[in-house]
């Protein structure tokens, strides 16, 4: 040990070997006549199985005067079917060491299950009886909605949910997208027709994907069990999206005033592209470069230099049809002006000065390394295996992930810098108290002021 | 007929349950008294590793509040060999993630890595558990980092302030427990270099840290590494522990704070709890299970659904710092509700605490009681496909109970719990005479309460 420790220089970081290749595991794929498709992934490593059925479904598909639509057909479809009461489903989900419940997002509707391995039967059987029968009942329905209002003007009580509202308002326009909530009387209008309605236009085997992942039994009797519970459901045409068109980019300064907010919640942001974009990678690359992570720019010189903010970060949200480019900070009211303008400086800088050689290795190595970070656990594995069919990616998209990501040059970045990151056709929302941080904001133009209420 | 069946029942589920799975580890001590667990696993390239020190909130002395988590905000500022930035820049320019965390009982910090990075992770944790920089500069600066982080994450939230600062103060007797986790700014502003000085020397030694390495390694080679590293950091002497005791009696308590940001009311329900590791703790944490454990407990279907008072809730053994996972005595099983402002924040009360009442008197039937043990099993199970928090709890079991093969055999104490001994624990621990309660109403911190704030 003595002697191995001499030989070692403790002043530098080791050397250490390049980053193994990870294999994805092995996808074995089956589908149903009524056009239900299925993946299979075996991972022995602890007895439990891990379930997801998604549809392209969500909430750009609400109507305009039913924000949250989706959603509530979500939150209900396991409270009550023909053949259970809502009590009942949550008695034999937790019964097989289970959880069932869905989600809508913005492009689809997932439905999510997990059990101990012994019981994947009954999780099919339970997932089946709630996605072909759910009844939506009366009773649970007003349950539902007292319960949502209440959580919504729990959420309205935080900045961050008046930053995001307002920046999808003003990014996405006109398109659905751009509604991120529903509004307390939009939750008093659902009604069971409605949801009925929701669930047999949205969820059909035909667009359907199954997936079951974790210590299954065989293959061919994995599909037997899938083919008995799913394999009466008539397929139906898929229902048409809305158009994907999004207002051109331009400047604009939102104030959302929030009184007794102690800080400002500061948020710029712009159209961007979705993953099967050209531009997707370097753009990737780009907000890295810019935000991502503690040794980012934004971070290094809001944070760590002037000590402005907690934190401060971008992101790129990818949906189907289109993406968010934002960068986010909260500041103390004191310093708005100077941090908007650090932030506004990063942003003009990244198109200037593109990334040095080690920035960029860095950022690769990066995204390369907490892609396969997020590949740990059975439920993460299955949300990237859902993402790439329902975004409708290349179906070697996540083999071919790190090197498209390695594959980015500095000019590239360079190149989607100017096109999307630019402060000059941003869209600024401050979440604040007027009163403290109007003047400040006066020296970026006019704000448009709107209540946070 | 149900006494006699009921141990050969739970003899069957207890065996079936140790068949299941294993976490496979080894555990040695180095020379300097650090405390080392390997628990290989080579299935994804991913390793985590976890270092978990003997000292937190409840270590900090009267005019410094804060100082744990001011320090471990220092911690990320340089060492002797790694300069400001390098620890971030070296884990996340390899795809890792890190971070630390303060804690009433200990402070942790974990890098995840890909694996083939092992050695950089352990080369940063032994720099800085060797030498810190501790500088003016990086005090001052790290003073405002904190300040602003209680502005966000406190501050300007809902809840956040009543639940910090408030809900322990009216929870416990003892400063040690009953002072704000993340300080006062006046005290944050007192912290000087000399204190940072000294708590480093005293708590950040060698004997009194524990080091798990999880996930995609191999044992032989990262004994290697980790002798070379860390063998050669001087241990001090052992850290005197601060007195947390609590008085013996116990009288209840109740408050009210009118919260600026809420807009929903909600309560907070709190009973001092047993001993870590007692037959009362693995029964209070079934009883848990069975008020709050997922979309079949009692509280979801009989106050969100039935009554539908409650709107939102979530309880600990250890809340709201800790969970039965890393609960220490004194600390109290606590709930918070978030609830419908129909209903006065004492009528739900009066329903929380009648539910706990019904498992009082009449224990639990054999059919709920297995599902809540089910249940249990199975999220416990799904969380060791984590590497981290495998590493996260085989050192918080060495540290809080040094035996870290709890891990693989603490699930059997918590399926043998009976109906009988929920009731009584029930009975025990959580009456209206030992409970304290924390209203919080929306409404201008300094205006009277039921004045709504905007």
């Amino acid at each position: 040990m003595m002697t191995f420790s001499q030989v070692i220089d403790r002043s530098r970081p080791p050397e250490t070997p390049s980053l193994p290749t990870f294999r994805m595991p092995n996808v074995y794929e089956a589908e149903l006549r009524n056009g239900l498709k299925i993946l299979l992934v075996e991972d022995r490593r602890l007895p439990v199985v891990t379930l997801r059925l998604g549809f392209p479904a969500g909430s750009k598909f609400d109507p305009p005067e039913l924000p949250g639509l989706a959603e509530a057909a979500a939150a209900l479809l396991t409270q009550g079917t023909k053949a259970r009461t809502s009590r009942q489903i949550a008695e034999e989900a937790a019964a097989i060491g289970g959880t069932l419940e869905a989600q809508a997002g913005a492009d689809s509707l997932v439905l999510r299950g997990n059990a101990l391995a012994e019981n994947l039967a009954k999780l099919l059987e339970l997932a089946a009886d709630v996605t072909l029968h759910a009844t939506f009942p009366e009773e649970e329905i007003g349950i539902y909605k007292a319960k949502r209002k209440q959580e919504l003007l729990a959420e309205r009580s935080q900045a961050a949910y008046w930053a995001e509202e307002k920046l999808a308002e003003t990014v996405f326009g006109p398109h659905p997208y751009a509604r991120l909530n529903p509004t307390l009387e939009s939750i008093e209008r659902v009604e069971r027709k409605a949801l009925a309605a929701y669930r047999d236009r949205m969820l059909a085997p035909n667009t359907g994907v199954l997936i079951v992942l974790g210590a299954l039994p065989g293959r061919d009797q994995v599909v037997k069990l899938v083919a008995d519970r799913f394999g009466n459901w008539e397929p139906r045409e898929a229902v048409r999206p809305p158009e994907a068109k999004f207002p051109k980019p331009q400047r604009s300064l939102k104030l959302v005033d929030r009184a007794g907010s102690v800080q400002a919640d500061i948020r710029v942001g712009r159209l961007a592209v979705n993953r099967n974009d050209p531009d997707y990678f370097p753009l990737l690359v780009a907000s890295t470069v810019l935000g991502g992570g503690a040794s980012s720019r934004l971070f290094m010189h809001i944070r760590e230099q002037k000590g402005f903010a907690y934190d401060a970060h971008s992101m790129l949200q990818p949906r189907k049809d289109a993406g968010l480019f934002s960068v986010v900070t909260q500041v103390r009211n004191e310093v708005v002006e100077p941090a908007l303008e650090a932030v506004l400086e990063e942003m003009e800088r990244i198109a200037k000065e593109p990334p040095t050689a080690e920035e960029l290795a860095d950022v690769k190595n990066y995204l390369s390394g907490i892609f396969v970070l997020g590949l740990e656990t059975q439920s993460a594995l299955a949300n990237q295996l859902m993402m790439v069919r329902l975004m409708e990616l290349p179906q070697n998209y996540l083999e071919q992930y790190t090197a498209r990501v390695q594959a980015v040059t500095a000019e590239q970045v360079r190149s989607v810098a100017q096109k999307y990151i630019r402060p000059a056709d941003a869209s600024l929302v401050i979440v604040g108290d007027a009163s403290r941080i109007l003047k400040a904001l006066e020296t970026f133009g006019k704000p448009v002021i709107v209540k946070a209420e | 007929m149900k006494t006699v069946l009921l141990p050969a029942l739970v003899f069957c589920v207890t065996k079936v349950m140790s068949a299941d799975f294993r976490i496979a580890f080894e555990k040695y001590t180095l020379d300097n008294g650090m405390r080392v667990i390997l628990a290989p696993d080579r299935s994804v390239p991913v390793v985590s590793i976890y270092l978990i020190y003997g000292v937190g909130a409840r270590s900090e002395e009267r005019g410094r509040t804060g100082f744990a988590h001011l320090f471990e905000h220092m911690m990320f500022q340089g060492s002797a060999n790694a300069p400001k930035g390098l620890h971030f820049k070296l884990v996340e320019s390899n795809g890792g993630t890190l971070n630390g965390s303060t804690h009433p009982d200990y402070t942790d910090y974990y890098e995840v890595l890909p694996s083939n990075k092992l050695a950089a992770g352990l080369w940063l944790e032994a720099d800085r558990m060797r030498g810190l920089a501790i500088t003016e500069e990086n005090l001052a600066n790290q003073k405002e980092a904190v300040k602003q982080e209680r502005r966000l994450s406190f501050d300007n939230q809902p809840y956040a302030t009543a639940i910090v600062d408030h809900w322990p103060q009216l929870a416990f007797r003892n400063w040690s427990n009953s002072h704000s986790l993340i300080g006062s700014f006046e005290d944050l502003e007192a912290a000087t270099v000399e204190d940072v000085a000294r708590f480093f020397k005293t708590y950040y030694a060698p004997n009194n840290a524990v080091l798990v390495l999880a996930g995609d390694l191999d044992t032989a080679e990262a004994k290697k590494l980790v002798g070379t590293y860390f063998g050669d950091i001087p241990p001090q002497p052992p850290p005197k522990h601060p007195d947390l005791s609590e008085p013996a009696t116990i009288e209840a308590r109740s408050a009210t704070y009118a919260d600026p940001h809420a807009q929903v009311p909600a309560v907070v329900i709190g009973y001092p709890g047993p001993p870590r590791r007692s037959a009362d703790y693995y029964a209070l944490a079934m009883l848990d299970v069975l008020l709050t454990g997922g979309e079949s407990s009692r509280f979801q279907q009989n106050l969100v659904k039935g009554k539908q008072s409650v709107v939102q809730f979530e309880a600990n053994l250890g809340w709201p710092f800790a969970s039965a996972s890393d609960y220490k005595e004194p600390g109290h099983y606590a709930i918070f509700l978030l609830h419908n402002p129909k209903f006065a924040g004492r009528d739900v009360v009066d329903q929380a605490q009648a539910e706990i009442d019904a498992i009082r008197k009449e224990g639990v039937g054999e059919a709920e009681l297995n599902r809540a043990r089910t249940f249990l099993r199975a999220s416990r199970i799904h969380q060791l496909q984590s590497s981290l928090r495998r590493a996260m709890l085989l050192g918080q079991y060495e540290l809080l109970d040094g035996n870290p093969d709890l891990i693989n055999t603490e699930l059997q104490e918590f399926l043998k719990v009976t109906s009988e001994q929920i009731r009584a624990a029930a009975a025990k621990y959580c009456t209206p005479e030992r409970r304290f309660t924390l209203e919080i109403v929306p409404g201008k911190a300094e205006t009277a309460r039921g004045e709504r704030g905007k």
